[in-house]
Protein backbone atom coordinates (compact mmCIF):
# COMPACT_ATOMS: atom_id res chain seq x y z
CA UNK A 1 0.00 0.00 0.00
CA UNK A 2 1.09 3.82 -0.84
CA UNK A 3 2.18 5.32 2.32
CA UNK A 4 2.58 8.78 1.09
CA UNK A 5 -0.81 10.55 0.16
CA UNK A 6 -0.22 13.32 -1.95
CA UNK A 7 -1.89 11.39 -5.01
CA UNK A 8 -5.36 11.50 -3.23
CA UNK A 9 -5.50 14.86 -4.51
CA UNK A 10 -6.12 13.66 -7.75
CA UNK A 11 -9.32 13.07 -7.95
CA UNK A 12 -10.46 16.47 -6.12
CA UNK A 13 -8.97 19.33 -6.13
CA UNK A 14 -6.95 21.03 -2.94
CA UNK A 15 -9.67 23.81 -2.38
CA UNK A 16 -12.35 21.19 -2.19
CA UNK A 17 -10.39 18.24 -0.25
CA UNK A 18 -12.27 17.37 3.01
CA UNK A 19 -10.46 14.58 4.77
CA UNK A 20 -7.26 14.79 5.96
CA UNK A 21 -4.57 12.06 7.73
CA UNK A 22 -5.69 11.35 11.40
CA UNK A 23 -3.50 10.85 14.11
CA UNK A 24 -2.51 7.35 15.31
CA UNK A 25 0.23 5.03 15.05
CA UNK A 26 0.82 4.85 11.33
CA UNK A 27 0.38 0.91 10.84
CA UNK A 28 -3.25 2.11 9.20
CA UNK A 29 -4.24 4.75 7.86
CA UNK A 30 -6.92 6.75 8.75
CA UNK A 31 -8.28 9.50 7.60
CA UNK A 32 -11.01 12.26 8.97
CA UNK A 33 -13.62 13.47 6.53
CA UNK A 34 -15.36 16.94 7.42
CA UNK A 35 -19.03 15.85 6.64
CA UNK A 36 -20.59 19.47 7.44
CA UNK A 37 -22.87 21.52 4.52
CA UNK A 38 -20.26 22.17 1.80
CA UNK A 39 -22.27 22.55 -1.75
CA UNK A 40 -18.97 22.33 -4.09
CA UNK A 41 -17.42 19.03 -2.19
CA UNK A 42 -20.83 17.59 -2.03
CA UNK A 43 -20.94 17.97 -6.21
CA UNK A 44 -17.57 16.60 -6.54
CA UNK A 45 -18.70 13.33 -4.17
CA UNK A 46 -21.70 12.69 -6.10
CA UNK A 47 -19.09 12.52 -9.17
CA UNK A 48 -17.48 9.64 -7.61
CA UNK A 49 -19.70 7.97 -6.66
CA UNK A 50 -21.40 5.18 -8.82
CA UNK A 51 -24.94 4.54 -10.28
CA UNK A 52 -25.83 1.84 -7.19
CA UNK A 53 -23.90 4.57 -4.89
CA UNK A 54 -25.98 7.03 -6.35
CA UNK A 55 -28.74 5.13 -6.01
CA UNK A 56 -28.92 4.63 -2.07
CA UNK A 57 -27.95 8.45 -1.75
CA UNK A 58 -31.45 8.71 -2.73
CA UNK A 59 -33.07 6.59 -0.23
CA UNK A 60 -32.01 8.17 2.65
CA UNK A 61 -34.78 10.10 3.77
CA UNK A 62 -33.02 13.48 5.69
CA UNK A 63 -29.84 15.39 4.26
CA UNK A 64 -27.55 14.89 7.43
CA UNK A 65 -27.53 11.04 6.55
CA UNK A 66 -27.15 11.45 2.99
CA UNK A 67 -24.27 13.78 2.91
CA UNK A 68 -22.71 11.66 6.02
CA UNK A 69 -22.68 8.44 3.28
CA UNK A 70 -21.99 11.07 -0.01
CA UNK A 71 -19.03 12.02 1.77
CA UNK A 72 -18.11 9.52 3.26
CA UNK A 73 -18.01 7.36 0.49
CA UNK A 74 -16.32 9.37 -1.84
CA UNK A 75 -13.46 9.76 0.54
CA UNK A 76 -13.09 6.19 0.70
CA UNK A 77 -13.11 5.85 -3.19
CA UNK A 78 -10.34 8.90 -3.42
CA UNK A 79 -8.28 7.16 -0.41
CA UNK A 80 -8.65 3.54 -1.91
CA UNK A 81 -7.92 4.79 -5.84
CA UNK A 82 -4.66 5.83 -4.45
CA UNK A 83 -3.66 3.05 -2.18
CA UNK A 84 -4.45 0.58 -5.03
CA UNK A 85 -2.96 2.72 -7.67
CA UNK A 86 -6.30 2.50 -10.13
CA UNK A 87 -8.62 4.49 -11.39
CA UNK A 88 -12.40 5.86 -9.80
CA UNK A 89 -14.05 3.74 -12.43
CA UNK A 90 -12.53 0.22 -11.88
CA UNK A 91 -13.03 0.61 -8.25
CA UNK A 92 -16.94 -1.07 -7.04
CA UNK A 93 -17.57 -2.76 -3.94
CA UNK A 94 -19.56 -5.98 -2.89
CA UNK A 95 -21.00 -6.61 0.71
CA UNK A 96 -19.65 -9.26 2.97
CA UNK A 97 -22.61 -11.73 4.75
CA UNK A 98 -22.66 -8.78 7.59
CA UNK A 99 -23.09 -5.77 5.19
CA UNK A 100 -19.04 -4.81 5.52
CA UNK A 101 -18.11 -2.96 2.13
CA UNK A 102 -15.24 -5.17 0.39
CA UNK A 103 -13.24 -2.98 -2.53
CA UNK A 104 -12.78 -4.66 -5.48
CA UNK A 105 -10.62 -3.29 -8.31
CA UNK A 106 -12.23 -4.62 -11.77
CA UNK A 107 -14.43 -7.40 -9.93
CA UNK A 108 -11.21 -9.46 -8.31
CA UNK A 109 -10.65 -8.99 -4.41
CA UNK A 110 -7.19 -6.62 -3.46
CA UNK A 111 -4.57 -6.33 -0.69
CA UNK A 112 -5.86 -3.56 0.89
CA UNK A 113 -9.05 -3.54 3.64
CA UNK A 114 -11.16 -0.35 4.79
CA UNK A 115 -13.64 0.45 6.81
CA UNK A 116 -15.77 3.20 7.34
CA UNK A 117 -18.06 4.94 10.89
CA UNK A 118 -19.30 7.97 10.99
CA UNK A 119 -21.56 9.70 13.51
CA UNK A 120 -23.05 13.23 13.72
CA UNK A 121 -20.21 15.87 11.68
CA UNK A 122 -17.26 13.49 12.04
CA UNK A 123 -16.52 10.49 9.72
CA UNK A 124 -13.86 8.10 9.64
CA UNK A 125 -11.59 5.88 6.85
CA UNK A 126 -9.33 3.59 7.66
CA UNK A 127 -7.45 1.38 5.34
CA UNK A 128 -5.01 -1.36 6.46
CA UNK A 129 -2.59 -3.95 4.30
CA UNK A 130 -2.07 -5.89 7.18
CA UNK A 131 -5.01 -7.66 7.16
CA UNK A 132 -8.79 -6.69 8.61
CA UNK A 133 -9.40 -3.07 10.04
CA UNK A 134 -12.68 -1.80 11.50
CA UNK A 135 -13.18 1.61 13.19
CA UNK A 136 -15.71 3.37 14.99
CA UNK A 137 -15.92 7.24 16.04
CA UNK A 138 -18.56 8.21 17.87
CA UNK A 139 -19.13 12.15 19.09
CA UNK A 140 -18.36 13.09 22.53
CA UNK A 141 -21.78 14.36 23.56
CA UNK A 142 -24.38 13.49 26.33
CA UNK A 143 -26.81 10.83 25.02
CA UNK A 144 -30.15 9.43 26.59
CA UNK A 145 -29.87 5.65 27.93
CA UNK A 146 -26.27 4.64 27.99
CA UNK A 147 -26.62 3.48 32.10
CA UNK A 148 -28.98 0.96 31.13
CA UNK A 149 -26.75 -0.44 28.14
CA UNK A 150 -23.86 -1.19 31.02
CA UNK A 151 -24.68 -4.60 31.69
CA UNK A 152 -25.15 -5.73 28.28
CA UNK A 153 -22.23 -4.42 26.25
CA UNK A 154 -19.31 -4.48 29.00
CA UNK A 155 -17.62 -6.97 30.92
CA UNK A 156 -16.46 -7.37 34.33
CA UNK A 157 -13.45 -5.13 34.43
CA UNK A 158 -15.23 -2.95 32.49
CA UNK A 159 -17.92 -2.52 34.38
CA UNK A 160 -16.23 -1.94 37.47
CA UNK A 161 -14.10 0.92 36.32
CA UNK A 162 -17.03 3.13 35.18
CA UNK A 163 -19.04 2.17 38.35
CA UNK A 164 -16.17 4.30 40.09
CA UNK A 165 -16.91 7.42 37.83
CA UNK A 166 -19.28 9.76 36.92
CA UNK A 167 -20.04 12.64 34.73
CA UNK A 168 -18.05 13.70 32.12
CA UNK A 169 -15.32 10.86 32.85
CA UNK A 170 -17.80 8.50 32.92
CA UNK A 171 -19.21 9.38 29.23
CA UNK A 172 -15.39 9.54 28.08
CA UNK A 173 -14.66 5.99 29.69
CA UNK A 174 -17.82 4.23 28.16
CA UNK A 175 -17.19 5.63 24.54
CA UNK A 176 -13.65 4.83 24.90
CA UNK A 177 -15.12 1.36 26.01
CA UNK A 178 -17.77 1.22 23.02
CA UNK A 179 -16.09 2.50 20.28
CA UNK A 180 -13.10 -0.10 20.78
CA UNK A 181 -15.78 -3.33 21.14
CA UNK A 182 -17.22 -1.78 18.04
CA UNK A 183 -13.90 -1.48 15.94
CA UNK A 184 -12.78 -4.89 16.85
CA UNK A 185 -16.55 -6.10 15.71
CA UNK A 186 -16.47 -4.66 12.71
CA UNK A 187 -12.77 -5.99 12.05
CA UNK A 188 -14.22 -9.34 12.61
CA UNK A 189 -16.44 -8.61 10.10
CA UNK A 190 -19.88 -9.39 12.40
CA UNK A 191 -20.40 -5.49 13.93
CA UNK A 192 -23.36 -5.55 16.47
CA UNK A 193 -24.49 -9.03 15.56
CA UNK A 194 -21.01 -10.34 17.95
CA UNK A 195 -22.32 -10.14 21.89
CA UNK A 196 -20.32 -7.23 23.06
CA UNK A 197 -20.66 -8.80 26.91
CA UNK A 198 -18.58 -11.46 25.98
CA UNK A 199 -15.25 -10.06 25.51
CA UNK A 200 -13.04 -6.74 27.11
CA UNK A 201 -10.57 -3.99 25.48
CA UNK A 202 -7.35 -5.41 25.89
CA UNK A 203 -5.84 -4.89 29.77
CA UNK A 204 -3.68 -2.35 28.47
CA UNK A 205 -6.57 -0.03 27.87
CA UNK A 206 -8.06 -1.28 31.11
CA UNK A 207 -5.60 0.31 32.79
CA UNK A 208 -5.40 3.51 30.52
CA UNK A 209 -3.37 3.13 28.00
CA UNK A 210 -4.08 4.31 24.50
CA UNK A 211 -3.55 0.57 22.23
CA UNK A 212 -3.23 -2.48 23.17
CA UNK A 213 -3.41 -6.14 21.96
CA UNK A 214 -7.06 -7.93 21.82
CA UNK A 215 -5.77 -11.73 22.39
CA UNK A 216 -9.43 -14.04 22.70
CA UNK A 217 -8.79 -17.55 20.54
CA UNK A 218 -12.66 -18.08 21.67
CA UNK A 219 -13.44 -15.35 19.42
CA UNK A 220 -11.10 -14.73 16.80
CA UNK A 221 -7.42 -16.88 15.91
CA UNK A 222 -5.75 -13.63 15.26
CA UNK A 223 -3.81 -10.79 17.40
CA UNK A 224 -5.19 -7.95 16.83
CA UNK A 225 -4.10 -4.25 17.50
CA UNK A 226 -6.63 -1.81 19.25
CA UNK A 227 -6.02 1.64 19.26
CA UNK A 228 -7.88 4.83 21.13
CA UNK A 229 -7.79 7.22 18.10
CA UNK A 230 -9.95 9.84 20.00
CA UNK A 231 -9.64 13.36 20.95
CA UNK A 232 -11.59 16.65 22.70
CA UNK A 233 -13.95 16.25 19.64
CA UNK A 234 -14.39 12.46 19.19
CA UNK A 235 -14.33 8.88 20.73
CA UNK A 236 -12.94 6.66 18.14
CA UNK A 237 -10.73 3.34 18.17
CA UNK A 238 -9.08 1.49 15.09
CA UNK A 239 -8.64 -2.39 15.09
CA UNK A 240 -6.52 -4.20 12.78
CA UNK A 241 -4.91 -7.70 12.76
CA UNK A 242 -1.57 -7.63 14.55
CA UNK A 243 -0.64 -10.63 12.94
CA UNK A 244 -1.86 -11.47 9.41
CA UNK A 245 -2.52 -15.08 8.61
CA UNK A 246 -2.32 -16.10 11.39
CA UNK A 247 -5.79 -17.05 11.68
CA UNK A 248 -8.41 -16.03 9.62
CA UNK A 249 -11.88 -17.00 10.69
CA UNK A 250 -13.84 -15.60 13.73
CA UNK A 251 -15.59 -18.29 15.85
CA UNK A 252 -18.90 -17.36 15.47
CA UNK A 253 -20.95 -19.18 17.63
CA UNK A 254 -18.38 -18.12 20.59
CA UNK A 255 -18.89 -14.39 19.51
CA UNK A 256 -22.65 -14.49 19.89
CA UNK A 257 -21.75 -16.10 23.22
CA UNK A 258 -22.42 -19.50 22.56
CA UNK B 1 -52.98 2.29 15.41
CA UNK B 2 -51.81 -0.87 17.55
CA UNK B 3 -51.05 -0.17 21.42
CA UNK B 4 -47.41 -1.26 20.63
CA UNK B 5 -47.17 1.38 17.81
CA UNK B 6 -48.15 4.16 20.12
CA UNK B 7 -46.00 3.73 22.40
CA UNK B 8 -42.78 2.91 19.98
CA UNK B 9 -43.88 5.81 18.50
CA UNK B 10 -43.96 7.87 21.76
CA UNK B 11 -40.71 6.67 22.98
CA UNK B 12 -39.14 7.11 19.65
CA UNK B 13 -40.17 10.97 19.83
CA UNK B 14 -39.01 10.98 23.42
CA UNK B 15 -35.11 9.13 23.18
CA UNK B 16 -34.33 8.99 19.32
CA UNK B 17 -32.78 11.77 18.00
CA UNK B 18 -33.55 11.28 14.02
CA UNK B 19 -31.38 14.11 12.73
CA UNK B 20 -33.13 16.66 9.87
CA UNK B 21 -36.52 15.23 10.34
CA UNK B 22 -39.12 18.26 10.44
CA UNK B 23 -40.89 18.80 13.64
CA UNK B 24 -44.06 16.69 14.13
CA UNK B 25 -43.27 15.11 10.87
CA UNK B 26 -45.21 11.23 11.08
CA UNK B 27 -42.37 8.53 12.21
CA UNK B 28 -42.20 6.27 8.96
CA UNK B 29 -42.40 2.71 9.92
CA UNK B 30 -40.52 1.32 7.20
CA UNK B 31 -37.92 3.42 6.85
CA UNK B 32 -34.40 2.53 8.10
CA UNK B 33 -32.91 3.52 11.12
CA UNK B 34 -29.64 3.82 9.65
CA UNK B 35 -30.43 5.89 6.83
CA UNK B 36 -32.06 7.89 9.31
CA UNK B 37 -28.76 8.77 10.75
CA UNK B 38 -29.23 7.12 13.70
CA UNK B 39 -25.86 5.68 15.36
CA UNK B 40 -25.12 2.13 16.22
CA UNK B 41 -24.93 3.41 19.84
CA UNK B 42 -28.02 5.42 20.07
CA UNK B 43 -29.97 2.39 18.36
CA UNK B 44 -29.11 0.19 20.99
CA UNK B 45 -29.40 2.22 23.74
CA UNK B 46 -32.65 2.82 22.25
CA UNK B 47 -33.70 -1.13 21.76
CA UNK B 48 -32.70 -2.18 25.63
CA UNK B 49 -34.73 0.89 26.61
CA UNK B 50 -37.78 -0.72 24.66
CA UNK B 51 -37.08 -3.47 25.98
CA UNK B 52 -37.33 -2.76 29.05
CA UNK B 53 -40.35 -1.05 28.71
CA UNK B 54 -42.20 -3.71 27.13
CA UNK B 55 -40.56 -6.11 29.70
CA UNK B 56 -38.84 -8.79 27.50
CA UNK B 57 -35.20 -9.39 26.40
CA UNK B 58 -33.44 -7.84 23.17
CA UNK B 59 -29.52 -9.43 22.68
CA UNK B 60 -26.98 -7.26 20.42
CA UNK B 61 -27.59 -10.04 17.85
CA UNK B 62 -31.38 -9.28 17.70
CA UNK B 63 -30.48 -5.64 17.81
CA UNK B 64 -28.62 -5.91 14.86
CA UNK B 65 -31.30 -7.44 13.24
CA UNK B 66 -33.66 -4.74 13.61
CA UNK B 67 -33.53 -2.31 10.90
CA UNK B 68 -36.71 -0.14 11.30
CA UNK B 69 -39.24 0.74 13.62
CA UNK B 70 -41.86 -0.88 12.43
CA UNK B 71 -38.78 -4.06 12.50
CA UNK B 72 -39.04 -3.30 16.08
CA UNK B 73 -42.58 -3.37 16.45
CA UNK B 74 -43.29 -6.83 14.99
CA UNK B 75 -40.43 -8.21 16.78
CA UNK B 76 -42.30 -7.23 20.14
CA UNK B 77 -45.39 -8.49 19.54
CA UNK B 78 -43.74 -11.50 18.35
CA UNK B 79 -41.82 -11.47 21.90
CA UNK B 80 -45.31 -10.86 23.34
CA UNK B 81 -47.23 -13.49 21.50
Amino acid sequence: MTTEWPGDRALVGDDLRWWRSHPGSGLVKVFRVALTPHPGREAAAWNLLDAGERQRCRRFLYPAPRRRFLLCRAALRAVLCVALGCGNTELTFKLSEYGKPIPLVRGDRVAVHCNVSHSGGHGLVALSDRGRVGVDVEERRPRKNLEGLVETVFGPQERALLSGLDGQRWLDTFLTFWTGKEALAKAWGMGLRTDFSTFQVPPEMLRGERTGLFRCPRISKATWRLEDIGNDDLAAAVAYEEDPGAGREVVTGAARGG
Amino acid sequence: MSSTEERIRALVDENLEIEGRPPGRPLDLDSSLRDSGVSSLDFVAFAKLVAQEFGVDVSMEECASINSVGELIAFLDAKAA
